[in-house]
C-alpha cells in the first residue's frame, strides 16, 4: 500500500504517456467502431422487419455524428483502443496497470454508454434518455482527473498527459493523506457506492419524469389532433370509438361511484377508528387490528367479482329487484369495502395522536366518553381525519378493476344519473377502452383520448394528494 | 399511549344507567367495527362458496390447464405463470427502489431538490395504478418494443415495476430514518467510511422494514390488474411449442385478468372459475403476506432486537 509500483511485471517500470497521435488514431477509430455498429444495427433490422428509415441526414443522425467525432478527440476514454495499440495508458487507481478482465469490463460499459444510449434513445424515441446521456455528460466534467462514467464502473484512470492522475502515478510513496487517499481501496469503494446508489436514485427519479411528460404529451396530441373539435366532448354519452366523447357522462359516473363509496366507507371507517383508538383494550385492538387491514390486502378484482356475485343478488336486488347484472351502485359499494381500511388506518393515527392531557382534562371536567371522544379528540384529530377522507376520495377515484367489472358498460356508456343502472367511471373507460384488441393501433383519436383522461385523472389525484398535505401541514396541532 | 389507566365518570354513569347518548355510541362504533368484520368475512365466505364446485371436483385440473372456451377444461396455468413471471420482473428491479432509499436518506442533503423527489415520489404513490398502464403502453410497449416484444409479460412487469417502486422507496426510506443515528456516529467514530457504516450497521439494521416493504410491493404487484388490462394481457391465448424466451415476448396473461375475465362473461356458470381463481390469488397473497411476517419476525430475532 505504501509504494505503489508502476508495473507490476519484470519489463521496465516505465510508463509512456499517450501522444498526440494515440488521440488521433481514437478519433478515426472511433467513429469507424460507430459506422460498423450502426450498419449491422441496420442490416439486422432489415432483415426483422423490412425497411426502416436508415441512416439518411436527419438532424438527429446529424448530431449524433457530430457528438461521437467529438466525444472522440476530447474524452481521455476513446483513447482505449488507440491505447492498445501503443501500450496500457489504462491503470487502476493505484497506478497498477489494469487487467484484461477490467479493460474488456471498461470498453464494454464505455461502448454501451456511448452507443447503447444514443441508440436506446432513436428507438424508443424518449427524451429521458437523452437527459441520461446528458447527466453521464456532467458526470464526466466533474469528475476528478477527468474519469469517465465507464472508469467509474470499472474503477480505472486514463493515464492521460493532461497532468491529472497521471501525475500520480509518478508518486512512489506516501507523503501525505492524500496520496493515501488515492490508494485506499475502502476509499474507493465508498465512492463507488455513493455513484452506484445515485444513479440508482436517478433512475427513479427519471422514471418518475417519464411518467409525467409521456401521458401529458400523448394527452396534447388528444387536443392537437385534425379528428378533434371541441363539440365532440359533448354528446348522448361516451363512444370514443365513434369519436363521442362526453366527459360529462363518465364525471356522472365517477361522482356517483365516489359518493356511494364514501358515503359507506366514511361512517364505517370513522367508527372503526374511534373504536380501536378510544374504546378498545390494547389486547383487543391487537386482534381486531390486523383482521380490519386484511381489507386493505385483498386485491381489487375479487371486490368487483364479489360486487356481481354478492353484493348484486344478495343485497342490492332484494330491495330493488330493476337493479340488473350490473349497476353503479353495486360497483360503488364494492369501491366503498376497498376504501374502509384506508379511512380506518390513517383516521386512527390521527386520533391516537392526540395527547393523553386532552382527555384526562375532558374526564376531569365531567365529561363522559362519548363527549370525550366526540367533542375533544374529534376536533383535534380534525386535519388527520380530512386528510383520510381525501386519500380515500383519490383511492375511489383511482380504482378501476371493481367498476370494470362490476358497473358494466364497456365499449361505452350512455349518460346516465340513475345509480341503479349501468355506467363508467374515468377510469374504467381507459380500462374498457384499453382492453380492446385494437387500441394500440389507434382508431381516429380513440387511443389518445385514452391519455387525455389519464392526465386528467392524474391531475385530479395530485391535487387532492396536494391539498391533504396542505391540510396536515396547516392544521396538524403540534402537541 | 392508552395504557393509562383513567377513570371517568362516565363508568359511574353507566353503571346507573343514564349515558343514554354514549350507549348510542357505542352501539354505532361497534356496528361499523361488525360491518367491517362481515366484510372481510363475506367476501371470503362468497368466494368459496362460489368456488367450492370447481376446488373439490378438479383442483389439479384447474390449476394446471390453459384458458379455454370449454368451461370443464378451461384453467389459470397461464394465469399463474404470467403471474410469477411479473413478480419476479419486479424483484429484480427492487434494487432500484432501495438504492434510491439508500440515497435520499443516507446521501442526500436537505435541499429544494430532494425535497422536491420526496413530495413527488410520495404523491406518485397515489396516483392510480391504470395510469401507470398508459405509461406501460406508451413506453414499454410502443417505444421498447424491440426489446420487450410488444404487449408481453415483460412490458407487463416493468410497467408493474414502475407501479410498486414508489412504495418500494417510501418503505424502505422509513426503515432507514427509524435506525438510531447513535449507531452510524459509532461507526463513524470507528474509522469507518460511509458506505461501510451504511452496509455494515443502517442495512441491517433497517433490513426488517426493508423486507416488509418488498413483500408488501410483491403482494400489490400480484394483485394489479389495472395496467395489465391496458397493457394487453389477454384472457385466451393458445400456448404452442415456443421456448421460453419466445414466451416472453409472446401473449400474456395473470391471475387478476383471468379473474376479471372469467367476471365479465355474461354467462353466469363462468362466475365458479373467477371465484376459484380468485382463492388462488387470496391464498398466494396471504402466504406471501405470511412470508412477509416470519421474515420480520426471524430477522428481528437475529439482530436481537
Amino acid at each position: 500500500m505504501t509504494t505503489a509500483s508502476v508495473d507490476s511485471s519484470a519489463s521496465t517500470p516505465t510508463v509512456s504517456l499517450p501522444s498526440v497521435n494515440s488521440r488521433a488514431v481514437g478519433a478515426i477509430l472511433e467513429p469507424a467502431i460507430f459506422l460498423v455498429v450502426a450498419a449491422a444495427i441496420a442490416v439486422v433490422e432489415h432483415a426483422v422487419q423490412g425497411p426502416i428509415g436508415g441512416f439518411g441526414p436527419s438532424p438527429f443522425w446529424l448530431a449524433f455524428w457530430v457528438m461521437a467525432m467529438w466525444s472522440a478527440w476530447h474524452w481521455p476514454a476513446a483513447q482505449t483502443l488507440a491505447a492498445s495499440f501503443t501500450g496500457n495508458h489504462i491503470a487502476m487507481l493505484d497506478g497498477r496497470p489494469a487487467a484484461p478482465v477490467t479493460l474488456a469490463a471498461r470498453e464494454l460499459s464505455r461502448v454501451g454508454i456511448l452507443y447503447g444510449l444514443p441508440l436506446l434513445a432513436i428507438e424508443a424515441n424518449i427524451a429521458p434518455v437523452l437527459a441520461l446521456m446528458a447527466l453521464s455528460g456532467l458526470v464526466i466534467a466533474k469528475a476528478p482527473g477527468r474519469r469517465a462514467p465507464w472508469d467509474f464502473l470499472a474503477g480505472t484512470v486514463v493515464i492521460d498527459d493532461f497532468g491529472g492522475p497521471a501525475a500520480a502515478l509518478e508518486r512512489t510513496e506516501v507523503h501525505s493523506a492524500t496520496d493515501l487517499q488515492l490508494d485506499d481501496s475502502r476509499n474507493r469503494k465508498n465512492r463507488r457506492a455513493r455513484a452506484t446508489v445515485l444513479a440508482l436514485g436517478t433512475t427513479s427519479i427519471l422514471v418518475s419524469a417519464l411518467i409525467v411528460w409521456n401521458i401529458f404529451s400523448e394527452a396534447w396530441e388528444f387536443f392537437a389532433a385534425d379528428a378533434f373539435s371541441w363539440s365532440s366532448l359533448q354528446g348522448i354519452g361516451w363512444f370514443p370509438r365513434r369519436g363521442i366523447f362526453d366527459v360529462w357522462t363518465l364525471f356522472i359516473g365517477t361522482l356517483w361511484i365516489t359518493g356511494i363509496a364514501i358515503a359507506l366507507a366514511g361512517p364505517v371507517g370513522l367508527g372503526v377508528a374511534f373504536y380501536l383508538s378510544e374504546y378498545a383494550k390494547p389486547r383487543v385492538r391487537r386482534t381486531v387490528k390486523p383482521i380490519i387491514e386484511t381489507l386493505a390486502s385483498i386485491p381489487s378484482v375479487v371486490l368487483g367479482l364479489f360486487a356481481i356475485s354478492f353484493i348484486t343478488p344478495q343485497v342490492l336486488q332484494p330491495i330493488d329487484d330493476s337493479i340488473g347484472f350490473a349497476s353503479l351502485l353495486a360497483a360503488g359499494l364494492g369501491v366503498g369495502i376497498l376504501t374502509v381500511p384506508i379511512i380506518a388506518s390513517i383516521s386512527e393515527d390521527a386520533m391516537r395522536a392526540v395527547p393523553m392531557e386532552l382527555r384526562e382534562a375532558s374526564y376531569g371536567l365531567g365529561g363522559r366518553r362519548v363527549t370525550t371522544s366526540l367533542r375533544v379528540v374529534f376536533p383535534a384529530a380534525l386535519s388527520g381525519i380530512s386528510a383520510a377522507f381525501i386519500v380515500g376520495i383519490s383511492r375511489a377515484i383511482g380504482e378501476t378493476m371493481v367498476v370494470y367489472i362490476a358497473a358494466g358498460g364497456s365499449g361505452g356508456a350512455v349518460l346516465e344519473y340513475d345509480a341503479r343502472n349501468e355506467g363508467q367511471t374515468f377510469t374504467a373507460a381507459m380500462a374498457s377502452l384499453g382492453a380492446g384488441t385494437d387500441s394500440v393501433a389507434g382508431v381516429g383519436i380513440a387511443f389518445q383520448s385514452l391519455y387525455a383522461l389519464g392526465a386528467l385523472l392524474f391531475v385530479i389525484t395530485l391535487l387532492l394528494n396536494v391539498v391533504s398535505d396542505a391540510i396536515v401541514r396547516r392544521f396538524r396541532q403540534v402537541y | 399511549m392508552h395504557e393509562r389507566q383513567t377513570v371517568s365518570l362516565d363508568t359511574l354513569r353507566a353503571r346507573r344507567g343514564d349515558d343514554a347518548a354514549g350507549h348510542v355510541f357505542f352501539v354505532l362504533i361497534t356496528a361499523a367495527v361488525g360491518l367491517a368484520f362481515f366484510m372481510v368475512g363475506a367476501v371470503g365466505v362468497d368466494v368459496v362458496v362460489e368456488a367450492w364446485d370447481i376446488l373439490t371436483e378438479r383442483l389439479w385440473d384447474f390449476l394446471g390447464s390453459p384458458s379455454s372456451a370449454d368451461e370443464a377444461r378451461s384453467g389459470v396455468s397461464q394465469g399463474i405463470r404470467g403471474s410469477i413471471l411479473i413478480a419476479a420482473i419486479v424483484i429484480l428491479t427492487f434494487p432500484v427502489g432501495i438504492g434510491a432509499a439508500v440515497y435520499l436518506e443516507e446521501y442526500a442533503d436537505d435541499t429544494w431538490l430532494s425535497r422536491l423527489i420526496q413530495v413527488t415520489v410520495r404523491n406518485l404513490a397515489g396516483v392510480p395504478s391504470i395510469v401507470y398502464g398508459l405509461l406501460g403502453l406508451a413506453v414499454f410497449v410502443k417505444g421498447l418494443d424491440g426489446l420487450t416484444g410488444g404487449r408481453s409479460v415483460i412490458a407487463a412487469g416493468l410497467a408493474v415495476a414502475v407501479l410498486v417502486l414508489p412504495v418500494i422507496i417510501i418503505t424502505a426510506g422509513e426503515a432507514l430514518r427509524a435506525v438510531p443515528t447513535p449507531l452510524r456516529e459509532g461507526a463513524y467514530g470507528l474509522g469507518a467510511t460511509q458506505w461501510e457504516v451504511i452496509r455494515t450497521q443502517v442495512l441491517p439494521a433497517a433490513l426488517p422494514g426493508i423486507l416488509t416493504g418488498t413483500v408488501l410491493g410483491i403482494a400489490r404487484a400480484l394483485g394489479e390488474a389495472a395496467p395489465l388490462l391496458v397493457i394487453g394481457a389477454v384472457g385466451f391465448y393458445t400456448t404452442g411449442n415456443q421456448d421460453f424466451f419466445e414466451q416472453l415476448r409472446g401473449a400474456f396473461t395473470a391471475l387478476p385478468m383471468n379473474i376479471a375475465n372469467y367476471a365479465r362473461l355474461p354467462a353466469e356458470t363462468w362466475r365458479g372459475h373467477a371465484a376459484a381463481a380468485s382463492v388462488v390469488l387470496l391464498i398466494l397473497v396471504f402466504l406471501i403476506n405470511l412470508v412477509a411476517i416470519v421474515v420480520r419476525a426471524r430477522i428481528s430475532k437475529r439482530l436481537g432486537r
